[in-house]
């Protein structure tokens, strides 16, 4: 196994003593370590591409949003040649934030300490008083703009990055296939259903970030509740016997984006008794539409996707998963207590606010070709099962502090994380999509993905 | 109707706070004073647990939200209730499935938060519908979890419609408005 030596903290400990890849096991220090910390900041935090929001929130030329790269507040604002961008909050003058509100309209940026202004695409337009030239004579007015990160919209999904050189294209990698089907289905794409929710819990990044590796296994234990409550099918007192949602095919590509793959079949078993054998694509996709997606929509699927995508999409959808370093996706089928098939799409990022803290952003969509109804069940559904009084994610939130408590004891962090039920490679017949493939059990194989894909990037020197 | 969800988009409803009603119910009158003593006793139902007692004061129409907030500036600054994006959406049927899954495996809730829920700031007024009255009043809500010496805290203003039903007062609509755009508290695993 190649050795790389490109991190030891000033103890002496090195990654390969934190990062155990011949046990697969990883130090419970690592919750808990502000050398360590600094290090994410500069080599995952400022060295990959980080999701901040969606295009739609910001229709019109002026429109931003005020977000954050880690502890790097950033505005993120259509300027007026239509275009997306992203800049540092920060001004280059005394190192005011430039922006004060979390969103708005404005055609210029101008701070309220000294008044030096910048134009929407973070350009500077000139301090007060300009025939005192009070922005000095060392920089031109050319140098003096906002700190720009570069940016790119994939599925109308903002996506930033510190990064000079990583293309968007080599940060997706294989992932793309699957996650085209969720975030570029249909003709008008996503829309977001109003600004996120965001709460702030005490534990390190990595502790929801190493779930969003796909953990499909702590479903039957820590969200009990669901099988409780029916939805997934089965009940309370089965749960360890038929594993519901457990069987499927789990993908991980080396960049760390990790998918479940759940059977449409056994998905829509849980509304009703039909069987899918020997139903065409389309009819599959009738009787079980995407989560979000209306009947009226599906002719769209197959225009913009291929026919190995929908076809994937009928059988054996992607339907949570993450993308590394922070993003979780839950993009999930969710009977309605009034009835019938429906679902929930939100995607959450972990943003690190300090060794022990994080902030939880909970992003909300619905297809924007979807009828108002249809997007006000869709809200509803996310706001019931995830994020601030998500009834799946309370338990969640309510977990990784205790995590975190346990990393700070001289023995307990000592203690090691272990991914060790794995099941290896291993393609199934006829599947077309890229990647590492796990189908059966859900185990531990994605999450190790996920801590490779931070190995390898805490590793670069 | 079609709803603008941009974040940046400026939203008329987004500035109405507080009582709307002219009617007032002033202070000390006897449909004050006892729908005083009901908000003391929903508190205390929800303090002590008792989910189902705290049930029996909602409607089956109830309507319950948690707007989000937004910071805003400019021409914008008082325009900061954001009612297109929520933390609670609720009805009847869904209260019902969140206390009926605290009753079971709910984690976030086993062991329980001791919380105490302060109702302060009681203003009153009489709804256009009989025996309907809007109650604003402010929560402040301290909760305690497991060992852990620092509480968390959640502030809030809180816009309801209590009915007169058969000699009690039932909740049909509560709005609650939340201080903080990015919460200090781990989840909402308890009802505001």
């Amino acid at each position: 196994m190649l050795h790389k030596a490109g991190l030891t903290l000033s103890d002496g400990t090195t990654l390969d003593d934190l990062i155990n890849r011949d046990m697969n096991e990883v130090s419970l220090r690592v919750m808990n370590d502000k050398e360590l910390y600094e290090l994410e900041m500069e080599r995952v935090f400022a060295g990959t591409w980080l999701l901040l929001g969606h295009e739609s929130e910001i229709p019109k030329a002026g429109d931003y949003v005020m977000r954050d790269m880690a502890e790097d507040n950033v505005i993120v604002s259509r300027a007026r040649d239509g275009e997306v961008h992203v800049m540092l909050n920060v001004c280059p003058h005394r190192g005011m934030k430039v922006c004060t509100a979390e969103a708005g309209n404005a055609a210029a940026h101008r701070c309220i300490y000294h008044g030096w202004a910048f134009r929407s695409d973070g350009s500077f337009i000139g301090a007060p008083i300009e025939k005192e030239q009070m922005h000095g004579n060392r920089h031109s007015k050319d140098e003096l703009g906002l700190k720009k990160a570069r940016v790119h919209l994939y599925g109308g999904l903002i996506f930033a990055t510190w990064s000079k050189d990583l293309s968007f294209e080599d940060y997706l990698g294989d992932a793309k296939f699957y996650l085209d089907q969720l975030f570029c289905r249909t003709d008008n794409g996503l829309e977001m259903l109003g600004p996120p929710q965001r709460f702030v819990l005490p534990c390190n990044w990595k502790i929801p970030g190493e779930q969003s590796g796909s953990d499909g296994f702590h479903t039957l234990t820590l969200h009990r509740s669901l099988m409780e409550g029916g939805i997934m099918g089965g009940t309370a007192e089965s749960i360890y016997d038929t594993a519901p949602g457990m069987y499927g095919v789990d993908i991980s590509v080396p960049q760390g984006h990790t998918l479940r793959c759940l059977e449409a079949a056994q998905t829509f078993k849980m509304f009703a008794d039909i069987s899918f054998e020997g139903k065409t694509t389309e009819e599959r996709l009738n009787l079980l539409t995407p989560p979000g997606v209306t009947k009226d929509m599906i002719p769209q699927l197959f225009k913009n996707l291929s026919e190995a995508q929908v076809n994937q999409l009928a059988t054996i959808p992607p339907q949570v998963g993450g993308m590394f370093p922070n993003i979780l996706i839950a993009f999930i089928f969710a009977p309605r207590m009034d009835g019938g098939a429906s679902g929930a799409l939100s995607l959450h990022t972990y943003v690190p606010k300090g060794p022990d803290k994080v902030e939880f952003i909970n992003f909300i969509f619905a297809e924007k070709d979807a009828p108002e109804d249809v997007k006000r069940d869709m809200l509803q559904n996310a706001i019931w099962s995830t994020g601030t009084s998500g009834t799946i994610e309370q338990d969640d939130a309510d977990t990784w502090p205790q995590i975190m408590r346990n990393s700070r004891g001289h023995m307990s962090k000592t203690m090691t994380l272990k991914y060790q039920a794995l099941h290896g490679h291993e393609r199934p017949e006829g599947w077309v999509g890229g990647g590492d493939l796990y189908p059966g059990f859900t185990k531990d194989d994605t999450q190790w993905a996920w801590w490779s894909a931070y190995y390898d990037l805490m590793a670069e020197a | 109707m079609t709803v603008n969800y941009a974040t940046a988009a400026i939203d008329k409803t987004s500035v109405m706070r507080g009582l709307v009603s002219i009617q007032r119910v002033p202070l000390g009158s006897e449909v004050y004073n006892r729908l005083l003593e009901t908000l003391y006793d929903e508190a205390a139902a929800l303090d002590e647990r008792r989910f189902d007692d705290w049930v029996a004061y909602l409607e089956q129409d109830l309507v319950y939200t948690a707007p989000l907030r937004l910071t805003r500036n400019g021409p914008n600054k008082d325009r900061d209730v954001v009612r297109t994006m929520k933390h609670f959406d609720e009805n009847y049927a869904s209260i019902l499935m969140r206390t009926g899954r605290l009753s079971k495996s709910a984690w976030a809730e086993d062991p329980p938060s001791r919380t105490r829920r302060f109702v302060t700031n009681v203003r009153i007024a009489q709804c256009d519908t009989a025996g309907e009255y809007e109650v604003v009043s402010y929560l402040y809500v301290e909760r305690s979890r497991f060992d852990n010496p620092d509480n968390e805290s959640i502030t809030a203003e809180r816009r309801d419609v209590w009915r007169r039903v058969d000699g009690a007062y039932k909740l049909a609509v509560r709005e609650i408005i939340v201080d903080q755009s990015t919460l200090g508290m781990s989840n909402f695993a308890i009802f505001l």
